[in-house]
């Protein structure tokens, strides 16, 4: 037999002779030898979630790498004092890592829309590090590099007035840090009664990504499933120190525990042995039975070069009286049935449209719009509020299922763009639980477009985006509502008709004498804004000289014209925190006119009122960085997921085969698996066929 | 594939039997099947490449007599070197390219045990069907069909007297906002409708000249047929009640059976005389 001359790897002759059964045999085992090779050099470990494409929206948590923490947030720990007017909030994150790898955790979180937060803190390893506040960028910059050098940072940014996000960088294996934030904010009362909010969640926001024409910017936010509980704790406790005996202390939404009730030091704690970081924390209370924390308050700077006095005037309405004569009101109700309103958010709105449409008059007229990603309108033009008509438009409201995305824009402007009749006067009701991402654009429009109408704005939910809700009612002159529950949809629906039909004082002025003040928040006393709904009068600025004089506060009642005169008091040392309320008043007037504009123009102002009164912005942020160098391997990002507010579904975020952005009807092909089955069917049928051909 | 069929082949009168050399090749390639599998599991492709394996594997079991003896050492060998490719490729490409790779080293090897009068392509067309394709082509491909499907549909429905336009992927039908999106592009048809192109190819023994010339033809039926459907859904649903979520899955059903009727009469017209030639 000849023997085939080459090399002695048979695949390498030519030509190629077949090949030996101990050769392929041989090949086999190098098949196996690479495949070896390639299952110790493949590990998840090296798998970089930094190089995935970041998410624009929100997403469901899924679990990965075991030998990452990825619940580095291990509790929140909230202190309120509650002094007149003004609350003190300091709230303590305390960031854990349990795992093996160094994290940067990043935590989405809410605050109050009024929060001032104005000072930040980190305590790691006994050492406590005090944050300062810089511009923007130049924060992240600084958090970046020490990042990468291996330091612990921590950074607090604004996304929303009612939105912050927590970054602190490298955290390692066995460390506990503390994060506290300070900040300040001004609880007005309404008809006598206090409300004091502390929102525990962020809810899932719909979010036009970028590719598809969305604008707006905001961090995606990882959740966990519906019905799932958040893993971090949560511990809240109130205390009060008033010149005025508190009462009546309620909270709708958490068990409290409270003591000395009835005195001005009254102490509240939480007693929810459940979940309770899952919807807004909410304490209404009353000072001194019927009578409130109102007057004006001054403060002095210290003395030095530059330093400034600071007022706030709290003015209590006059009760409202209901007019003898009630003219006829053309109301549009715009109502979200997006995916994150289904189940109870929309059950408590189909429950307060019952209430504000089943109590219209006969005079009245009325429209429906219900939207999501596309919109539906009950009629083409508004009807009268026959008792026909209104059990027609509550049927279709009860046939609303909730699901697809949050459009809220184009059906505002298809409200804008409905015709007008001049001897009309139209309230917009907006119904919604403002989970979007598009605030500044829903303000501009409505103060552009709407500027016929008055809208009001009611929040629908455990948690809702009180940054929008107040912002529509702020820029369509109306007032803003909550309704947590369905419980109490009839109250917050009769409050508006009252406001409707009796606002409290119109024509509106105000003015001081003998003070010098200035750099007035709002910025004209001459036209100030009609107050509707029990809500006092709220004026902020600074002044100079003497302390002395009066502020006048002159209106139209429905009984007439109506004057209060508030004497100036000697200024309060304790008082301190008006300087950041009046820089927090002026910095939301400075963002409400940017965004009416468009664009960053108030930028610089905003920045430099941030730097200056050390107030966390949409331009500023607060940075803090350990100065020892504490890991040379590279922290992975966390994203601490949050939980699903409390009556929200998966539909929020897209699950169960509720994908955003569904409801604008579409056309998508049949499941995959029955799909297959008709296929098959007929391959089928051309098998059997086959002994015919 | 039955386990009978399984020991048949495993069997044959060589020293390392085609399913076993096919067993081997495919553990090497395990890297792939893992990740293919991690595709299936955490639902971020439809599992439809199994359906394409297990008629791959079926019509391999009909040819079983007709495998050959001794491989083709040409495509052994590229089967080989397609193998150690795709492998080395996971430290660089994006693991779809490696697995288009692995299925290819995977085809090559199994063209090697063919005979010469096997529809060789057709089998090629399930080797390439079972990688999780449907995401990755709705990704690169979906948003051009969707315009296209959408500006055709537009077009239909003017003709037919209805007030339509398209702006992007969206369509305005009588004032009603419809939104061409991505599960509505007609990937998966055109998945199915060249699924049923192999499977009937394989099952006829259609040459593989005849079935190439063939193809296009698939291409064709599915973007008319996925135009149809869509035309029909939109106007369906420009009304003010609306479809019922039922009726939209039926007349998907309905349209892909009429894809795949046409695909079937396309792929077995004069196949007495094709399939001979």
């Amino acid at each position: 037999m000849r023997r085939v001359r080459g090399p002695v790897f048979p695949l390498l002759r030519h030509p190629v002779p077949p090949l030996s059964a101990s050769g392929r045999v041989l090949v086999a085992v190098l098949f196996a030898i690479w495949a070896f090779a390639l299952s110790v050099a493949w590990s998840p470990a090296l798998a970089d979630d930094g190089e995935a494409l970041k998410a624009e929206g929100p997403y469901f948590a899924v679990a990965g790498d075991p030998s990452l923490d990825a619940l580095p947030l291990k509790s929140t720990k909230v202190d309120v004092r509650l002094a007149g007017v003004i609350a003190d909030v300091t709230v303590t994150q305390r960031y854990t890592n349990e795992g093996q790898r160094p994290i940067e955790a990043r935590y989405v979180f809410p605050g109050s829309t009024h929060a001032a937060v104005h000072a930040m803190q980190v305590r790691l390893g006994g050492r406590v590090l005090h944050a300062q506040i810089e511009e923007k960028q130049r924060a992240r910059i600084r958090h970046e590099t020490a990042r990468r050098e291996g330091k612990t940072s921590a950074l607090l940014e604004q996304e929303r007035p009612n939105v912050f996000q927590m970054n602190v960088a490298n955290i390692l294996p066995g460390d506990d840090v503390q994060v506290e934030l300070h900040y300040t904010e001004l609880v007005v009362p309404t008809e006598g009664r206090y409300e004091f909010v502390f929102p525990t969640v962020v809810g899932p926001r719909y979010h036009r990504s970028a590719s598809a024409g969305g604008t707006s910017r905001f961090p995606a936010t990882a959740h966990l499933k519906e019905g799932e509980a958040s893993r971090s704790a949560f511990d809240l406790h109130v205390h009060f120190a008033s010149p005025l005996p508190v009462s009546e202390l309620r909270s709708a939404t958490h068990g409290i525990e409270v003591s000395g009730e009835g005195t001005g030091a009254a102490e509240v704690e939480l007693v929810d042995a459940g979940a309770r970081n899952d919807r807004d924390f909410i304490l209404t209370y009353r000072l001194a039975g019927e009578r409130t924390a109102t007057g004006l308050t001054l403060f002095r700077g210290d003395g030095s070069a530059g330093a400034e006095n600071f007022f706030l005037a709290v003015v209590e309405p006059p009760k409202a009286i209901a007019p003898a004569q009630i003219n006829p009101r053309e109301y549009v109700f715009v109502v979200d049935i997006s995916g994150s309103m289904h189940g109870q958010p929309l059950a408590t709105a189909k429950a307060l449209l019952r209430n504000l449409i089943g109590n219209l008059r006969q005079s009245d007229s009325f429209n429906v719009l219900l939207f999501s990603g596309s919109s539906q309108m009950l009629s083409a033009a508004p009807v009268p509020a026959t008792r026909v008509n209104i059990e027609r438009a509550i049927a279709v409201i009860d046939q609303a299922r909730g699901g697809g995305s949050t459009e809220i824009v184009p059906a505002l402007k298809r409200i804008a763009a409905l015709p007008k009749a001049a001897d009309v006067a139209r309230s917009v009701i907006v119904v919604t639980d403002g989970y979007v991402t598009v605030e500044n654009e829903v303000f501009a429009l409505v103060r552009r477009n709407l500027g016929n109408s008055n809208v009001f704005a009611f929040g629908i939910g455990s948690s809702v985006n009180r940054h929008l809700i107040e912002g529509i009612a702020r820029a369509g002159q109306g007032e803003p509502f909550i309704v947590t529950k369905p419980e109490l949809a009839a109250a917050q629906a009769e409050r508006l008709r009252k406001m409707i039909d009796s606002p409290v004082l119109t024509h509106l002025q105000a003015r001081f004498d003998g003070l010098e003040v200035y750099d007035l928040e709002p910025a004209s006393l001459t036209a100030l804004p009609d107050v509707l709904g029990g809500r006092p009068v709220v004026i902020q600025g600074k002044w100079r000289g003497e302390p002395r004089g009066q502020l006048v506060l002159e209106g139209r009642a429905a009984q007439g014209s109506h004057v209060d005169v508030v004497p100036v008091a000697a200024p309060d040392v304790q008082a301190g925190a008006l300087r950041q309320l009046w820089a927090r008043s002026r910095i939301q007037q400075l963002s409400d006119q940017e965004a009416l504009e468009g664009g960053s123009g108030q930028r610089e102002a905003i920045t430099a009122l941030g730097l200056r009164y050390s107030l966390l912005t949409q331009y500023t942020s607060f940075i803090a960085v350990d100065e020892i160098v504490r890991t040379s391997e590279a922290a992975v990002p966390v994203n601490q997921p949050l939980p699903l507010p409390q009556g929200v579904s998966n539909l929020a975020v897209g699950g169960d085969g509720g994908e955003v952005g569904a409801a604008v009807p579409s056309t998508p092909e049949p499941g995959a698996w029955l799909s297959l089955l008709v296929v098959l069917a007929l391959v089928g049928a051309a098998l059997a066929k086959r002994s015919n051909w | 594939m039955s386990s009978a069929v399984v020991s048949t082949i495993a069997c044959r009168p060589t020293h390392l039997a085609p399913a076993g050399w096919l067993a081997l090749q495919a553990a090497a390639l395990w890297p792939h099947g893992a990740w293919m599998a991690a595709r299936v599991q955490d639902g971020s492709d439809a599992p439809l490449g199994l359906a394409a394996l297990a008629a791959l594997l079926m019509l391999l079991g009909l040819r079983r007599h007709t495998l050959r003896i001794a491989p083709h050492t040409g495509w052994l060998a590229a089967g080989v070197a397609l193998t150690l490719l795709s492998n080395a490729a996971l430290l660089v490409a994006p693991p779809l390219a490696c697995a288009l790779l692995a299925a290819l080293a995977l085809g090559a090897a199994l063209m090697a045990w063919l005979p010469t009068d096997a529809p060789r392509a057709a089998l090629a067309g399930l080797v390439l069907l079972a990688l999780p394709w449907i995401a990755s082509l709705q990704y690169y491909g979906g948003y051009p069909l969707r315009v296209v499907t959408a500006q055709a549909s537009a077009w239909l429905l003017q003709l037919a007297g209805l007030a339509a336009e398209r702006s992007g992927t969206a369509m305005l039908v009588q004032g009603q906002l419809v939104i061409v999106d991505a599960p509505c592009s007609g990937v998966q048809m055109a998945w199915m409708a060249w699924f049923c192109a192999c499977a009937v190819a394989g099952l006829l023994a259609l040459r593989d000249g005849v079935f190439l010339r063939r193809l296009p033809w698939i291409g064709a039926i599915v973007l008319a047929g996925n135009v149809l459907r869509n035309s029909l859904l939109v106007a369906l649903e420009a009304r003010p009640q609306g479809l019922a979520a039922s009726m939209h899955e039926g007349i998907g059903l309905i349209a892909l059976a009429l894809v795949c009727a046409a695909v079937v009469a396309v792929m077995t017209r004069g196949v007495r005389h094709e399939a001979r030639c």
